[in-house]
């Protein structure tokens, strides 16, 4: 080997073979070769190697692969988009595995959730028409009880068990003993209703009364004329015996006036009320609720009725036996105690069936404001003055609010990333590892 | 243009060129007359002949080119497969912005990623065994075996130029482009891969690598072989 510097560098010597080099530069490779033995040397290494790989064959291409590509072939290149999944059997075979599968899947996951949701919607459905039968009775005989205008609605506890008692057995009975049918389909439909209802108190007991539920609504109501609106408001309240537990009237100087107020109407007569109410201007806004507070009466009542009967047997006590001066005071101050008890369980009680005998209307009024001409505007400088300290206000919320969720969820955060990030981390290191030498 | 120097490599099932930027010489197909990229825009307005005429041309070179970088046959002649079928709905978008044959190994080389890629996620997640680090091990010769070997052995940059460079007769800017890589980095680590398939062919040669080549004058392309960032396409 010659140890001489050469001017041509090893790596021209092969670009040179590979004819990469351009002309001129060839040229001078070319010549420098015929005069070199070392670069010819090199050069026929070169030669050597990249023929020695001429021994890695591969073989001849497969029988079928001409067949299918010339078949997919035969269709013009516009529809060649849709060749592909039924031109190549493997493909094919592939993507209809995937379908199978997708399709089981999903097949299995609906009788999954058949298998879960049908028994929950029969047993939903049996309780919604339980209760909506029992909402439908009440109503009636609330109405046998308000039918006629009634100054105090006050309903007592053991009226209302009775009431129930009466309507499970003797009421109904006389309606589902009642010779002549039903002449309508609303009687027709009472009749049944009434039936299932009875068949309901078989099923429960008698002593089980229907549900109590208090209702409750909101209404926005914009009115354009707002007095005239007042004066209806009142004399709807009058036609209903209702009344407002609460109200209150704004007038702002250049703005609209507005009324807030709680009112109190019969729970029979709330559908018509509601509707009245809404003729008075447009709705803006409406929401109805109830909250049955069945179960709630009822553990009122059971307690109510053994404070009693504890309160009688202290006053048996006390009439009947004779002791110590110091066992009679203990006495009389159980007595007290135990009559206070009832005092505010009663008030309780009242204001419960109150709750489910009126229902209340949270109205809110407001007149159809019509902006004038000769409001004054405040300066400008208080304008500028009221905007920065908004700004303020805005920015000091903002930050505030950003510290207190991360106050908030940053622990939570934490604990999720430390969950996620050891399996990620460690499904990481074996992707990079098996993608490392690709 | 390059002059018409005859090129090193001679053993591709790949068309043969004789120089850079040159179309496969009529010579090869005189029933065909046409250039490739004819052949296709042809095919792209409707001529199933056309294609019919580059399926024949390339259906060698581009199983070949599966082949070799696989390991299951099957694989190999499924992607060729799809990169025909790449080809074909592709066609209607085809401008013949660069050589023909570029724009197929292009996709092939694609495939060939995706397919890697797969491969890989398998043996990861489902412990599948990986088939894309042996390929070709079926009908071999004693010496194709030790070929094989040997450029096995190599980087896996290196390999794969070496390969695109031998068999599939692409030029260093082809190269450089595939890869995305400069294309004085093509022709370092090709001369690198050559190097060291020569070394491992001719265990003799490897006792003095000083001498194994002329030392040049500029003398810097031999070492900044040895200090090629790791950059461009992952393989």
């Amino acid at each position: 080997m010659s140890t001489t510097p050469h001017p041509i560098a090893p790596e021209e010597i092969m670009a040179h073979l590979d004819g990469e080099l351009s002309p001129a530069r060839a040229h001078s490779v070319s010549t420098h070769l015929d005069s070199c033995s070392a670069c010819q040397e090199f050069a026929a290494s070169l030669r050597s190697t990249s023929q020695s790989l001429s021994s890695w064959t591969t073989g001849p291409n497969p029988a079928g692969l001409e067949n299918k590509v010339i078949l997919a072939a035969s269709k013009s290149p516009s529809q060649t988009g849709s060749l592909g999944s039924n031109r190549f059997p493997r493909t094919h075979r592939w993507r209809r595995k995937q379908w199978i599968g997708g399709l089981a899947v999903t097949a299995a996951a609906t009788v999954f959730l058949f298998s879960i949701s049908i028994p929950t919607l029969h047993r939903s459905q049996s309780v919604a028409q339980k209760a909506s039968v029992l909402t439908h009775l009440r109503e009636q005989k609330a109405q046998v009880t308000y039918g006629q205008p009634v100054d105090n609605a006050r309903v007592n506890s053991e009226e209302e068990q009775q009431d129930s008692a009466r309507l499970g057995s003797t009421y109904y009975s006389q309606a589902l003993s009642a010779p002549a049918p039903p002449a309508s389909a609303k009687a027709l439909k009472e009749t049944t209703t009434l039936q299932l209802y009875a068949k309901l108190q078989g099923a429960t007991g008698p002593q089980q009364a229907g549900p109590m539920i208090a209702r409750t609504v909101s209404l926005s109501i914009i009115a354009k004329d707002f007095d005239s609106s007042r004066a209806s408001l009142d004399a709807i309240l009058v036609r209903h015996n209702g009344y407002s537990a609460n109200l209150s009237v704004s007038t702002p100087q250049d703005a609209a006036r507005s009324l807030q107020a709680s009112l109190r109407i019969p729970a029979p007569q709330l559908p018509t009320a509601l509707a009245e109410l809404k003729a008075l201007g447009r709705a803006e806004a409406e929401n109805q609720s109830g909250e049955e507070v069945t179960q709630q009466h009822a553990d009122l009542v059971a307690r109510l009725k053994n404070s009693r009967e504890t309160e009688q047997r202290l006053q048996a006590i006390l009439t009947q036996r004779t002791g110590k001066i110091s066992d009679v005071l203990e006495v009389e101050q159980e007595i007290a105690r135990v009559r206070g008890e009832i005092e505010q369980m009663e008030a309780e009680q009242k204001n419960l069936e109150h709750r489910v005998d009126f229902a209340t209307i949270d109205l809110k009024l407001c007149e159809e404001y019509k902006a004038k001409l000769d409001s004054p505007t405040p300066a400008i400088s208080t304008l500028f003055h009221n905007a920065a300290v908004n700004g303020y206000r805005n920015v000091a919320d903002t930050l505030l609010s950003i510290v207190l969720f991360f106050a908030e969820y940053g622990p939570v955060l934490v604990f999720w990333l430390l969950v996620f990030f050891i399996p990620a981390w460690l499904a990481r290191r074996r992707w990079r590892h098996a993608t490392a030498a690709i | 243009m390059q002059d018409a120097l005859p090129a090193l490599v001679l053993n591709s099932e790949a068309l043969p060129r004789t120089a850079m930027n040159d179309t496969p010489p009529m010579r090869a197909f005189p029933a065909s007359p046409a250039s490739d990229e004819h052949l296709m825009l042809a095919f792209s307005k409707g001529s199933a002949e056309s294609f019919n005429e580059l399926f024949l041309r390339y259906k060698q070179p581009i199983y070949g080119f599966f082949r070799r970088r696989t390991a299951d046959p099957s694989h190999a002649e499924e992607l060729t497969q799809e990169a025909f079928l790449v080809l074909l709905r592709a066609a209607s978008r085809y401008e013949p912005r660069a050589l023909f044959r570029t724009y197929l190994y292009a996709i092939a080389f694609k495939i060939l990623r995706a397919h890697r890629r797969k491969s890989a996620f398998q043996a990861t997640f489902f412990g599948q065994p990986k088939s894309i680090l042996d390929p070709a091990k079926q009908d071999s010769t004693e010496s194709g075996l030790w070929v094989r070997r040997a450029v096995e052995k190599l980087d896996r940059i290196d390999h794969e130029i070496l390969l695109l460079r031998e068999f599939e007769q692409l030029s260093y800017a082809e190269i450089a482009d595939l890869l995305h890589l400069p294309i004085n980095t093509v022709r370092s680590r090709l001369f690198r891969a050559r190097t060291a398939l020569r070394n491992l062919l001719e265990p003799s040669a490897a006792t003095s690598p000083s001498d194994a080549a002329p030392s040049a004058e500029p003398a810097a392309s031999s070492t900044a072989a040895q200090t090629i960032p790791q950059k461009g396409i992952r393989l």
